[in-house]
């Protein structure tokens, strides 16, 4: 039985041990994250929570392998990420920057596949993932022709279009107006039930990340390390009037509340 | 979006012109050798009838097109490097900001010295000058591409061609573009002038061979058309640019 099969049957998909980053910005050593230790199971929606300065989207740079560790190990199935792991996607918050503003949504979409599947296969991921996030009628649009909340659907689109068993998300919605967020909050739950694809999701919104995640991991910092986790038990499907009036969902605001503030941060 | 005449603009420079035709053969302007617009049409008809301004003109455009293509070529080349590689910003963009900014001119000489009155002569001159604006250029729109587009080129697993390819160029592509065309109105000026110095062919030669036979009407029939070609020229790239960054989106065109 190899290493791989054994992880795997752990029912992880990641596994962060004691991981460190520094930096040295004008010569001097700055600690980004300090020995931080992680596991995200398969499936599982975890959202990741701190105030400013605590390495939220350092960590998940990390686990994208957008930057490498200084110690410490990342596994992702088992096996150390160096470099991006195929199978993994990061979508970002500043759609416009992360967007190719010349290429068509659907051309966008094709960015990560064309070159590696048959135009067939092409076409039809393309289609499936304007489908998933509703953006049929906009396929021949340019990126800066669309509302902010469309362009991040294009950014999801265009990771859901690698078929990926783990999705990292930035601060997605940070950017974008109330309406726009609960109803893109609410794209990537289904997606995340139709594909069974893991996520994990950084957010500064409290309500976010108890409204979305199986677990909440709390970040304090500076420098980065976990503070405490919390699962959470609501059922789903969620519901953007039910749940988020539902007496649980109220005390697990005010449980991660208290943990963000006592774990502080800027 | 489409140009529109200019009428007024087009009047002022009928009223000029015939202010001009007036001045001239009403004796209120008295060079001896100032040709009124008329004789200068005369002129012009003469040039083009005898084959020689095609023949002129076949011999400017084309040093004009291979100097530009090798000045694209070397200084997209070197924009390219430099925006991409903070190593060769650091040790050598100094050397390179020494050099740029020597007069083209003053390297005739020495380009006639090692390869005496020909096509090279002409070349060297053309290319030395024109590669600065598409290499300052080059270099700055890539080195401007938000850092974000290396961070999707990583997670989507493009190999580093294939993100500079796909996503940095066409990135920078606005930028390179205003380089393409700046680079061309100078590679114009610099073929006129090695014709008339280092090469005796081509435009830039007519008009100093007109100046030697004492045929001002000729000379200033080339010296006019050579405006003509320039912004004919110009016209042209625009209009490539009109065609290729649509896609952009609001305000691109314009800054080319």
């Amino acid at each position: 039985m190899s290493a791989a099969t054994v992880v795997a049957d752990s029912g992880n998909i990641y596994e962060c041990d004691a991981v460190s980053l520094e930096l040295f910005p004008h010569g001097k050593r700055r600690l980004i994250i300090d020995r931080l230790s992680l596991n995200v199971r398969t499936g599982e929606f975890l959202t990741i929570v701190g105030s400013s300065g605590t390495g939220k989207s350092t960590l998940l740079r990390l686990l994208g392998g957008l930057v490498p560790a200084t110690s410490g190990n990342i596994r992702f199935r088992g096996a150390a990420v160096a470099g991006a792991p195929s199978g993994v996607v990061v979508v970002f918050q500043d759609y416009s920057n992360a967007l190719l503003q010349w290429r068509t949504v659907a051309r966008n979409i094709a960015l990560g596949i064309e070159d590696k599947l048959d135009k067939a296969e092409v076409d039809a991921r393309i289609r499936q993932s304007l489908q998933m996030v509703g953006l049929e009628k906009n396929a021949l649009d340019h990126p800066w022709q669309l509302s902010g909340g469309m362009q991040q659907r294009v950014q999801i689109a265009r990771a859901l279009a690698l078929k990926p068993q783990v999705m990292l998300m930035d601060e997605p919605f940070g950017a974008l107006d109330a309406m726009t967020k609960a109803s893109l909050q609410d794209e990537v739950l289904k997606v995340h039930q139709q594909t069974g694809t893991s996520f994990v999701f950084i957010t500064h919104d409290i309500e976010e990340a108890v409204y979305l995640g199986d677990r909440v991991i709390v970040l304090a910092g500076p420098p980065g390390r976990i503070h405490n986790a919390v699962d959470i038990t609501l059922p789903r499907p969620r519901d953007q009037m039910s749940t988020r009036q539902s007496p649980e969902f109220l005390r697990y605001r005010a449980e991660i509340h208290d943990a963000v503030l006592a774990a502080g941060g800027h | 979006m489409r140009a529109k005449l200019n009428i007024p603009g087009t009047l002022t420079l009928l009223a000029l012109v015939a202010l001009w035709e007036v001045a001239v053969r009403g004796g209120a302007v008295t060079f001896d050798y100032l040709p009124a617009p008329s004789a200068i049409a005369v002129a012009f008809v003469g040039i083009v009838r005898s084959g020689e301004l095609l023949t002129a003109t076949l011999h400017t455009l084309g040093s004009v097109l291979i100097g530009w293509v090798l000045a694209l070529v070397i200084g997209g080349a070197l924009g390219l490097l430099f925006g991409l590689s903070a190593f060769a910003r650091r040790w050598f963009l100094a050397t390179l900001e020494v050099l740029r900014p020597l007069p083209a001119i003053a390297f005739l000489p020495v380009a006639l010295l090692l390869f005496s009155f020909s096509l090279t002569t002409e070349l060297v001159v053309m290319v030395y000058a024109s590669i600065w604006p598409m290499f300052i250029n080059t270099m700055g729109g890539i080195a401007n591409v938000s850092s974000r587009l290396n961070d999707v080129g990583l997670t989507l697993k493009l190999s580093p061609t294939q993100t500079l390819l796909k996503v940095l160029i066409p990135a920078a592509a606005p930028s390179i573009l205003v380089g393409a065309r700046l680079c061309l109105g100078l590679t114009l000026v610099l073929a006129i002038i090695a014709e008339m110095i280092g090469n005796p062919h081509g435009l830039g030669y007519a008009v100093v061979n007109a100046l030697i036979a004492i045929q001002p009407e000729q000379m200033f029939a080339y010296v006019l058309f050579i405006g003509v070609l320039a912004i004919a020229l110009n016209a042209l790239l625009l209009q490539a640019a009109r065609l290729l960054l649509p896609a952009y989106g609001r305000g691109a065109v314009e800054t080319v």
